[in-house]
């Protein structure tokens, strides 16, 4: 059996508010500690949905802006030097002697004697398009990292946000031609990139849904169907980039065999789930009487890692000190 | 704690909100959409982007806020007209698909002017 990737203490999964406390907890217990998270930067929610929004129910802070409360986070994690496994989803549980062996998606392992999730609302996936199942990477792709493989290809973009605009300014000059389609005639956009949009190249079919994707091996067209006149008409392709949003789910940590009630996972008063060595803390924990709030998030991540040091060691104490005494040598 | 669609959406529903959820808790009706109040998390992301300002959180409700309230509940736990039982908690809009059916408030109300003209 192969080594695995990394080896720590304690694996943190999600690297949202709580997570990052917990991660700062870890490491002010004297444990080596990783941080993975699907999303490719630290944060979670805050990051990917109010950056900018004022926090107004953070303890010690009259107001906090989300990214800056992030960047605090993990300022007070620094010191103790959190691995950060970014862009990484963590789909496998196994037991191993007094480790659990977490596999990601990539293929990379990491053994922890203890875990705490902090999952929030789960992973976030690209909304697929309907039709496109057996085409992806086929032509059909959900996202556009880089506009280079797309050079001289007839490429087609469904969708009316950030995502759909930006990426059709990016391919305009990149691709052979670039096609928008939206639902509506309205984009959602930024003011600023629509009228880019209007001064481009780029042919925008609206008001317009996706009916089906065609082709023998790879994409050849997209049939949409007008909203109003309700007549179809085939857009002609060789690559399809699909922007439809994004949802999250928990599915793949209920293949932990983690014991879940409506999408969270339930824990006791000391947070551990029913897996043995396995921790849940924050929006993704369920209790009776749970409330959902970054607040609660950070008293549960310091109650899931306090009790995690007990059992990494049976001789630590659950009560850490208090941390006014200094850092721990 | 849960955002709320109002009638306001009656014979419109653009769906714009629906991809903005990232949790897919915003189902399509007959004649309008309802978020699912269980599985909202309460982000607020569909808000700003309804083109008729139909949702908003139901905290700072309109005067009618609690009717409409109670209707987006009702729609997934009272049994609908033509189903057997309440619909619950789905786990997701696109995966259940639309629901040919609203409730009797909604089903009641005349045509959305807005609608006819747009």
């Amino acid at each position: 059996m192969p080594a695995p990737t990394r080896t720590v203490d304690l694996l943190v999964v999600g690297a949202g508010p709580s997570g990052l406390y917990a991660a700062y907890y870890a490491g002010f217990r004297g444990m080596s500690v990783a941080v993975l998270d699907g999303l490719p930067q630290a944060g979670g929610q805050i990051t990917a949905l109010y950056p900018e929004k004022l926090i107004f129910d953070v303890a010690g802070f009259p107001a906090v802006k989300g990214r800056d409360l992030v960047d605090s986070l993990i300022e007070q994690a620094a010191p103790f030097s959190p691995t950060y496994l970014l862009g990484e989803q963590a789909v496998g549980y196994e037991e191993r002697g007094d480790d659990v062996l977490i596999t990601c998606a990539s293929g990379a392992t990491v053994a922890a004697k203890a875990a705490v999730v902090t999952g929030g609302i789960g992973s976030f996936h690209p909304r697929p398009l309907p039709g496109g199942e057996q085409f992806q990477g086929k032509g059909l792709e959900y996202i556009v990292p880089t506009y280079v493989p797309y050079a001289g290809k007839r490429v087609v973009v469904v969708g009316g946000g950030d995502s759909a605009v930006d990426w059709a300014l990016g391919l305009e000059g990149v691709a052979a031609s670039v096609t928008l389609v939206h639902r509506r005639d309205e984009f959602r956009a930024h003011a600023h990139s629509v009228k880019l949009l209007k001064d481009s190249s780029i042919d925008v079919v609206t008001p317009v849904s996706p009916v089906s994707v065609n082709g023998s091996q790879t994409v050849e067209s997209l049939t949409v169907r007008d909203v109003k006149t309700k007549e179809q008409r085939a857009l002609p392709c060789d690559a399809l980039v699909a922007a439809l949003g994004f949802t999250a789910d928990i599915n793949h940590l209920e293949g932990w065999g983690l014991a879940t009630y409506d999408r969270h996972i339930v824990v006791d008063t000391t947070m551990a789930t029913n897996l043995p060595r396995v921790f849940a803390a924050g929006d993704i924990a369920e209790y009776p009487g749970k409330v959902r709030l970054i607040s609660v998030g950070f008293g549960e991540a310091a109650t899931a890692v306090n009790h995690a040091a007990t059992v990494i060691d049976p001789a630590a104490t659950v009560f850490p000190g208090h941390s006014t005494e200094g850092f721990p040598a | 704690m849960t955002f709320v669609i109002s009638s306001t959406c009656v014979d419109i529903k653009d769906m714009s909100c629906i991809e903005e959820c990232p949790v897919d808790c915003i189902y399509e009706g007959d004649r309008k959409l309802y978020i699912q109040p269980k599985e909202c998390i309460d982000c607020g992301a569909c808000e700003p982007v309804c083109p008729v300002d139909a949702i908003y959180p139901d905290r700072t409700m309109p005067d009618d806020g609690p009717e409409e309230l109670e209707d987006n509940r009702a729609f997934f736990y009272e049994t609908l007209p033509g189903r057997e039982e309440p619909l619950g908690a789905l786990g997701g809009a696109a995966a259940f698909g639309p629901i040919a059916a609203d409730t009797p408030r909604i089903t009641d109300l005349p045509l959305n002017p807005e609608a006819a003209s747009a």
